[in-house]
C-alpha cells in the first residue's frame, strides 16, 4: 500500500511538473480548496464496456495522483463516472444533466462513437469543453454536427482517430511487403466499424492494393465463417477488418484454420490485449497503428504504466492512457485557465481556450491538439505477438 | 460452395439446438421464455469459468455448467413464471417478466470482474473470451478442399443426437406423455391426477438444460463467450426458426435451424453479404404470411 502512495506520488509530481512548465496562470489564491467538477460518460456497461472500464480507471488513477499531489494550484478534482449502458439516448441525458444539472466545468467521454453523435453537438450547443478519450470515428472533430460542418469549438479528442490510425499502417504495411490485394471485412451496422472501412476503401488505392471484395457483416451476426469463407476464396495479400470486440479475434481464428497465411490489418478495434488474446497465435503478425505502447520506457508511460499496474494489478491499455492522459489534459489547462470558480460559462470558456495550447508530456508521448482539436502525437504500429501481447513494430511522430 | 454448406449446417445446428429449448416451453405453455437466451449464455460463462479460473476440467465443467443452466430453469418457473400462473396473469406479463430476468442475469455477469461481487461467477466483465488453446482439443483437417473443425463437426452429431432423445422422451415415455397432456389441457391434465406445477418445472429444467448446452457448444466452436452471445447472436434467430419450423414443434425446431442456416449461406453466395440478414428474414415473413403455423406446426382451431 505504502508502494503504491510512493508510485503515485511520483507519477503525480511527474504530471504536475509537467502541467507547471507549460504555463503560469491561476492564481493559488484563486484555487486553493476550491473543487473542479468534471463528469466523464463512459459505457461501463454493455457492449461499450469492452472499453468503458479502462477508461475509468485511468481517469480514477489521475485524479488521484492529482489530488494527491495538492491538485491544481490547491483545487481539487472531483471527477464522477456515469455509465451510459453503451446507449446514444442515455449518454446524452447523462450529458445534459452533468452540463445543466450537476453544473459541471467539463465532460469527458463518451466511450463509443455512436453515442458521441448524441452527446458532442449537445456539450458544443451548451458551451461546455468535452473531450473524448476513445472514439475514433468520422466526424467526431472538428465537424462534431455533421453533415453542418462548421467546426465545433469546444469539442476536443485525445483518442486518435482512424482517419490516421488506419492510413498510417497501411502506410507502413506497404513499405514493408508491398502487398498486391486485399479483401475488406466489415462490421456494418456500428458507426465506429462502417467510418474504418470507408477510410480502408479510400486508402487502399493510393498505395497500389487492389481491393477485391468489401464484404459487409451484422456485427450481431453468430458466425462470422460464410465471410470468412468468401474472403479466404478469393486468396487476397491481405485482410482488412474493421469491428469491435471479438469480431478481429473470431475472423483471424477462421481464417487461419481455413488454411489462409496473408496479413491481418486493422484500426483501433484490434489494440486491446482482450482481442490479441483472444486471437491467440491466429492473431500472431496483426497489425494496427495504436496511439499508445505498453513497452515505450519514455518517463511519462514507465511512471503511468507501473502506478497503473501498482493501483490495479495488472497491466494497463490504451484506453487506461487516453483516460488517464484526458484528465492531465484538463488538469493542464485548468492549471492555466485562470478560473474563477463563480462564472460557470466564463470558466468553461476559459477551460476551452487553455485545452487549445495544450503541450505536455503523456503516457501516449508529446501531446498537443491540432487546430481541428484533434489528437497530435506520435503514432505506434504495432503487431499481435500470438500470446495475447503486442510488440512494436514502427514508431511515426506527428508532423 | 461447399465449404459454406458445411458453414450452413454447422450453424443450423447451432439455431436447431437453441430453438428446440424455446419451442419446447412454448408448446407446453404457450409463452414465451425470453430468459432462454441469458440461459445459453450463462452455461458458456460460467463452464468457461470453471475452467479457466476455478481449474476445472473442461469435461466437468461442461457437466456442471449445464446441470447450473438447468437449475436456471427452476429460477426462471420460480421467479418468473408460476406466481404469475397462480395470479392468472395474461401471457404478456411472462413474456416481460422473463426478459426482465434476462436482464439481470446479463447484467449479473457483465458486473463480474475481479474483486467484484460476481468474481466468482466471472472476472471478465463485457469482455470476450474464448477457451485458452488446448483445453478443448481441436484438430483441423483439410478433405478435398474442406477444413473441418473438430469442435465444428463434433457439434453436429450431438445436436442431433439430444433432438433425436428428446423427441423420443415427447413421444413415447410416460413423462413425454403427461407434458404432452398438459399442452394440450393443463386443467384436465390436473384433473387426471398430473402433477402440473411439477411437469413445468421439468419442462423449464429440460429446456434450460438444452439452452446451457448450445452456449457451452457455441462457446467452444466459434471462440466467443461474453454476456452478449445470447442476446445479440442467436435470440432474434431462434425466434425465427420456431416460427419456420412452427411454434412449439420440435422437429419444426430442427428443421427451422437448419432451414434458416441454409438460407443465411444461400443468400450470401447468391446475392452477397449485404442480403443474408434480409433475405432470411423476408422467408421469415413470407412464412408468417403464407403459411402462418409453419412448416410443422398445426392449424389452430378456433375453439368455441
Amino acid at each position: 500500500m505504502r508502494g503504491l502512495r510512493l508510485i503515485s506520488f511520483l507519477a503525480g509530481a511527474i504530471i504536475i511538473a509537467a502541467c507547471g512548465s507549460t504555463g503560469s496562470g491561476g492564481g493559488a489564491s484563486t484555487y486553493a480548496g476550491k473543487v473542479i467538477k468534471l463528469g466523464a460518460i463512459l459505457s461501463i456497461t454493455g457492449p461499450g464496456g469492452v472499453y468503458g472500464p479502462q477508461s475509468r480507471d485511468g481517469m480514477n488513477l489521475a485524479v488521484k495522483q492529482i489530488n494527491a499531489a495538492g491538485g491544481v494550484h490547491g483545487a481539487t478534482i472531483k471527477l464522477t463516472i456515469n455509465d451510459d449502458a453503451s446507449l446514444e439516448p442515455q449518454a446524452a441525458q447523462l450529458a445534459q444533466t452533468l452540463i445543466q444539472g450537476e453544473q459541471d466545468l467539463a465532460l469527458l467521454g463518451p466511450t463509443l462513437s455512436n453515442s458521441a453523435v448524441g452527446v458532442h453537438p449537445l456539450a458544443e450547443s451548451l458551451k461546455t469543453p468535452i473531450l473524448a478519450v476513445s472514439t475514433t470515428g468520422i466526424n467526431i472533430v472538428p465537424d462534431c454536427k455533421f453533415p453542418d460542418t462548421t467546426p465545433c469549438k469546444y469539442v476536443f479528442r485525445d483518442s486518435l482517430g482512424e482517419q490516421t490510425a488506419i492510413p498510417d499502417n497501411i502506410q507502413s504495411y506497404t513499405a514493408d511487403a508491398h502487398p498486391k490485394t486485399g479483401v475488406l471485412l466489415v462490421a456494418q451496422d456500428d458507426k465506429f466499424s462502417s467510418d474504418g472501412g470507408l477510410i480502408v476503401q479510400n486508402t487502399v488505392g493510393q498505395y497500389g492494393i487492389k481491393l477485391l471484395a468489401t464484404i459487409k457483416f451484422s456485427k450481431a451476426e453468430a458466425d462470422l465463417s460464410p465471410y470468412v469463407t468468401e474472403a479466404v476464396q478469393m486468396h487476397p495479400d491481405v485482410i482488412f477488418i474493421t469491428s469491435l470486440g471479438a469480431i478481429p479475434a473470431k475472423i483471424m481464428t477462421e481464417a487461419r484454420n481455413q488454411g489462409w497465411q496473408g496479413q491481418f490489418l486493422g484500426g483501433n478495434g484490434f489494440n486491446t490485449a482482450t482481442v490479441s488474446n483472444q486471437a491467440g497465435p491466429s492473431g500472431k503478425g496483426a497489425r494496427s497503428a495504436s496511439a499508445w505502447y505498453l513497452g515505450n520506457t519514455f518517463p511519462s508511460n514507465a511512471a503511468f504504466v507501473s502506478a497503473y499496474q501498482a493501483a490495479y494489478g495488472h497491466d494497463p491499455d490504451q484506453f487506461a492512457a487516453q483516460g488517464y492522459t484526458g484528465i492531465n489534459i484538463i488538469a493542464d489547462a485548468a492549471s492555466r485557465a485562470n478560473l474563477t470558480f463563480s462564472d460557470l460559462a466564463g470558466d468553461r470558456d476559459r477551460l476551452r481556450t487553455a485545452m487549445e495550447t495544450v503541450n505536455i508530456q503523456t503516457p501516449l508521448g508529446p501531446f498537443q491538439f491540432t487546430s481541428n482539436h484533434d489528437v497530435k502525437q506520435t503514432v505506434w504500429v504495432i503487431a499481435m505477438d500470438g500470446k495475447g501481447g503486442f510488440t512494436l513494430v514502427h514508431e511515426i511522430t506527428a508532423s | 460452395m461447399g465449404q459454406q454448406l458445411l458453414n450452413a449446417i454447422f450453424i443450423g445446428s447451432i439455431y436447431a439446438l437453441f430453438a428446440v429449448g424455446y419451442t419446447l416451453v412454448f408448446g407446453i405453455l404457450d409463452i414465451l421464455n425470453l430468459a432462454h437466451s441469458a440461459v445459453f449464455m450463462f452455461g458458456a460463462a460460467l463452464t468457461y469459468s470453471l475452467v479457466v479460473n476455478h481449474g476445472q476440467s473442461f469435461w466437468v465443467a461442461c457437466v456442471l455448467g449445464v446441470a447450473a443452466a438447468g437449475l436456471m430453469g427452476l429460477v426462471i418457473e420460480h421467479v418468473c413464471l408460476r406466481p404469475l400462473r397462480r395470479r392468472r396473469a395474461p401471457p404478456i406479463a411472462a413474456l416481460i417478466s422473463t426478459i426482465g430476468l434476462a436482464l439481470i442475469i446479463v447484467a449479473a455477469i457483465e458486473q463480474g470482474r475481479p474483486g467484484s461481487f460476481f468474481a466468482w461467477l466471472w472476472v471478465d466483465g463485457a469482455n470476450s473470451v474464448s477457451f485458452p488453446a488446448g483445453v478443448v482439443p481441436n484438430p483441423t483437417w483439410h478433405v478435398a478442399g474442406l477444413t473441418l473443425e473438430a469442435s465444428k463437426v463434433a457439434i453436429i452429431p450431438i445436436s442431433i443426437f439430444l433432438m433425436l432423445v428428446l423427441g423420443y422422451v415427447m413421444r413415447y415415455t410416460q413423462v413425454g406423455r403427461g407434458l404432452r397432456a398438459i399442452a394440450e389441457n393443463p386443467t384436465a391434465a390436473r384433473l387426471l391426477g398430473l402433477d402440473v406445477d411439477r411437469m413445468i418445472s421439468l419442462t423449464l429444467v429440460i429446456s434450460s438444460a438444452l439452452g446451457g448446452l448450445a452456449g457451452i457448444l457455441f462457446g467452444v466452436a466459434l471462440g466467443d463467450i461474453s454476456p452478449y452471445i445470447g442476446r445479440d447472436n442467436v435470440e432474434v434467430r431462434g425466434l425465427a426458426v420456431i416460427v419456420l419450423g412452427g411454434m412449439g414443434s420440435i422437429p419444426g425446431a430442427v428443421a427451422g435451424g437448419y432451414l434458416l442456416g441454409l438460407i443465411e449461406v444461400l443468400a450470401l453466395l447468391v446475392l452477397g453479404s449485404n442480403a443474408r440478414a434480409g433475405v432470411a428474414f423476408a422467408a421469415l415473413f413470407l412464412m408468417l404470411v403464407l403459411r402462418p403455423q409453419g412448416l410443422f406446426g398445426a392449424q389452430p382451431r378456433e375453439k368455441v
